[in-house]
């Protein structure tokens, strides 16, 4: 009879849930492209007359 | 009040953002000067024809101010006083704009002159003409039926 396996020992990595990494990546994509935008949009501001 | 430090992270450089954006701004407006083109001066626009410089529309080299030339535009439905222009590379020109009937716009595309005339109030922009080429001005208020047909042109030729 084949027996379940229940037991074992390897543990799976969980990341824990209150972890902030992914929120803290995505604020900053989105404040990168922001200050790309607005840096852009200044410098044809700037070089236009 | 127990905050993550990612949390203190972005705050930090949000609020450090928005301190740049608005130094820049202030200094723009406060220091160096830069307003709307609408300067709030008022004239009656059914007098426009015989007020100066509304006058005589076109370029005119003026003595002892800040800037060269000024560059005065009529607009109305549905065509600009002078229809075609031309400016000296590197002049520093006031360019002086009102309508005589309803509200149009004055973008010259491709650079920083844009603005709204209203009936009643005088537009203005000092600029330093600096590179040569052909200009359209674009009317970009829906004026009327000709609205699209309504369009001037500067040169920016090296004398």
């Amino acid at each position: 009879m084949a027996k379940p396996e229940l037991k074992t020992n390897q543990k799976t990595q969980v990341e824990d849930r209150s972890s902030l990494k992914g929120t803290l990546a995505s604020v900053f994509l989105l404040g990168l492209f922001i200050i790309v935008s607005w840096v852009s949009v200044y410098y044809l501001f700037v070089d236009r007359f | 009040m127990h905050m993550h430090k990612f949390e203190k992270i972005w705050l930090t450089f949000g609020i450090g953002c928005l301190v740049v954006f608005l130094t820049v701004v202030g200094v723009s407006a406060f220091y160096l000067g830069n307003k709307p083109a609408s300067c709030l001066t008022t004239i009656d626009p059914e007098k426009v024809t015989q007020t100066k410089p509304f006058d005589k529309p076109g370029l005119h080299k003026v003595e002892g101010k800040e800037w060269d030339y000024e560059l005065v535009f009529v607009a109305s439905a549905f065509s600009y006083q002078p229809a075609q222009v031309e400016v000296p590379l590197g002049a520093k020109v006031k360019v002086i704009a009102t309508t005589t009937d309803v509200v149009h716009g004055l973008e010259v595309a491709g650079t920083n002159i844009n603005m709204m005339l209203e009936p009643g109030y005088i537009n203005e922009y000092t600029t330093t003409f600096d590179k040569a080429g052909e200009y359209l001005i674009v009317c970009n208020e829906y004026c009327g039926t000709g609205h699209h047909l309504m369009f001037s042109k500067i040169e920016v030729v090296e004398k």
